[in-house]
């Protein structure tokens, strides 16, 4: 059944004009289903031969897999950026880009800065290959997908490139100790997350998802209001294209922060109801969402996958996908059971 | 039955009365508290503030006015991580405060451990600890690390990013009869259930009891990949252990 709009059928969308009429907080023909963040498998590299970490480290195999989010599981957004690691190990992280079944990650034991007088960022970051390669990617995954398919880049957040660089303990102690200092790191770090952004904005993105893990499993809602608002409100100004803002865990402490920021989406995960989502953002920011992914996405089946969609559904939840990056190995069955939930769920309203 | 005025500490007090809501909790903190020495509940003040410097300065005092190192480690430094503990448990404090307050507790053990090494304090036994493979977060594996040794066991810790071989190798090797799991992302939690299967592919898996936990994981995950044991917080991880160590004794 079509949707209606003050009483007026909405013309079918492409992929591509349902994810942005999505974030615009336009009306949409159904509700689109998105992958902020990743849903690469072990699967789905095998049946395009781009395994991990090729997949994370060169454009054609980026690329490929990318593009499975659409072409094999009937996403309307695709997304490149897998991991979280690509700016990190472009500012000199030390990386462990594993194999295919396990993910890359930032070794950071081995912190890189001690200080804020320690940080360096190159002006030419997004020429180094692990920036490069995404900007790469994302121009072949337009050649490929042509106009209607949405792609999703990504820009990683001060906060979480902080944990990367300095370490998680180290900087979550400063954050108490030493505020001025916390702040200095999370404006200088700031020029990445702007330049990498807006490298892929020129690349061909549509939207970018900003993880800046300001989680609630880590720290309070007031954290999020002291340290990061402001910024993630100057990133919605100066980096010209809808931002998902993501962070992982409860966060519906900071939901409120967070709709004030200006940010086309949040990104939110199942630890937090629906319901109260919503709520809490009162229309002032779109959500996308919150699949679990360990107890559903990865150990149960289709049905109880579609069970999360249909009460994200009549909550109101304006886009769809799991609430993180997925297990490598979730099952495909399972993850085409979130645009059949869509599908089905509008069949029926 | 001894009652919040019993308790000389304000701090400790005003810490009770604000934070703590649970009625079994509420006695057994004013209990410890006011038969604790006045030293030991200035060490657990100091340990709820998160201020290294006066743990370390006060647990050398007490230690110079003849108090027992595991009498200053129960009631003083356990005790007010005890506190710390069911703050971060109903979010009155987050991680970045918790790791304050773990500075402080481990800058008092540094002069009780190695007192307690030397008189030769009977353990509860060994636990084998490690963040699973592919994940490197380690700061929930290390504050339930810090509360078993703080509640007499001892911990082989096995680091992150630890692989399904190196957890069998350190159970063959130490003959430890618990193992805990830690992780903190969800794409990395399913190699918990991994590192199960590859006990049981061994044929080890009746050898060890296994407890799992970190911030996505949670008893239903813990069920359904068949852990022994889950520990939703530090506390609760030194609960589980002890339960899990009567299960094999």
């Amino acid at each position: 059944m079509a949707q209606q709009q003050n009483g007026q059928a909405i013309p079918a969308m492409t992929s591509r004009e349902r994810v942005l009429a999505a974030l615009r907080g336009q009306p949409v023909d159904r509700t689109p289903v998105c992958c902020p963040t990743s849903v690469a498998t072990v699967e789905l590299m095998d049946l395009v031969d781009a395994p991990f970490p090729d997949a994370n480290r060169q454009a054609e195999p980026m690329a490929r897999l990318a593009a499975t989010a659409h072409t094999i599981l009937g996403f309307d957004s695709v997304m490149p950026v897998f991991s979280i690691i690509q700016e990190s190990s472009a500012l000199g992280c030390k990386m462990q880009w594993e194999g295919k079944d396990n993910w890359p990650t930032v070794r950071m034991s081995e912190p890189i800065w001690d200080s804020p007088d320690d940080i360096y960022v190159p002006n030419d970051l997004i020429e180094h290959p692990d920036t490069k390669c995404v900007l790469d990617a994302i121009k072949l995954l337009r050649q490929e997908l042509g106009a209607d398919v949405a792609i999703i880049g990504k820009t990683m957040g001060p906060w979480s490139l902080a944990y990367h660089c300095f370490g998680v303990e180290k900087f979550l102690l400063l954050s108490l100790d030493d505020p001025a200092a916390t702040k200095e790191i999370l404006a200088k770090l700031k020029k990445v997350t702007i330049d990498f952004g807006n490298a892929q904005i020129e690349a061909g993105v549509d939207a970018l998802t900003l993880p800046d893990h300001a989680t609630g499993d880590l720290v309070s809602g007031e954290y999020y209001q002291r340290y990061l608002r402001d910024l993630h409100i100057e990133f919605a100004e100066r980096i010209p294209c809808p931002l998902i803002l993501h962070i992982c865990g409860r966060t519906v402490d900071r939901m409120g922060f967070i709709a004030e920021t200006g940010m086309a989406a949040f990104h939110y995960d199942s630890k937090n109801k629906p319901g109260e989502s919503m709520d809490t953002v009162a229309g002032r920011i779109a959500l996308v969402g919150n699949i679990n992914n360990p107890e559903t996405l990865f150990s149960k089946g289709p049905d109880d996958v579609k069970a999360e969609v249909f009460a994200n559904l009549d909550a109101g939840v304006q886009m769809i996908g799991p609430e993180c990056a997925i297990p490598l190995q979730t099952s495909i069955a399972n993850l085409r059971a979130i645009p059949e939930a869509v599908q089905e769920w509008h069949a029926r309203h | 039955m001894a009652e919040l005025s019993d308790v000389q500490n304000q701090t400790l007090r005003d810490e009770i009365e604000e934070y703590l809501e649970r009625p079994e909790e509420i006695a057994r903190f004013i209990e410890l508290f006011a038969r604790a020495k006045p030293a030991l509940q200035e060490i657990a003040a100091a340990i709820v503030e998160g201020d290294d410097a006066a743990a370390d300065r006060l647990t050398v005092a007490a230690l110079e006015q003849g108090i027992e190192a595991i009498e200053i480690m129960d009631d003083g430094l356990i005790g007010g991580m005890g506190i710390v503990g069911i703050k971060f448990r109903e979010n009155f404090v987050f991680v970045p405060e918790v790791l304050s307050c773990a500075r402080a507790m481990r800058a008092g053990m540094a002069h009780i451990e190695p007192i307690l090494s030397a008189a030769g304090v009977e353990k509860h036994g060994t636990v084998i600890m490690g963040t699973v493979k592919g994940d490197l977060h380690d700061i929930g594996k290390n504050l339930c690390i810090m509360m078993l040794r703080g509640s007499g066991f001892d911990v082989i810790d096995l680091g992150v990013d630890v692989a399904e071989d190196a957890f069998i190798d350190a159970v063959e090797q130490s003959g430890a009869r618990v193992l805990g799991m830690s992780a903190l992302l969800t794409t990395t939690m399913p190699n918990m259930g991994r590192t199960i299967e590859a006990f049981i592919d061994a044929d080890l898996r009746d050898e060890v009891q296994i407890m799992v936990g970190g911030a996505p994981v949670t008893q239903e995950f813990s069920d359904d990949m068949g852990a022994d044991g889950y520990g939703a917080d530090a506390l609760s991880c030194v609960a589980v252990a002890k339960e899990l160590m009567t299960a094999v004794a």
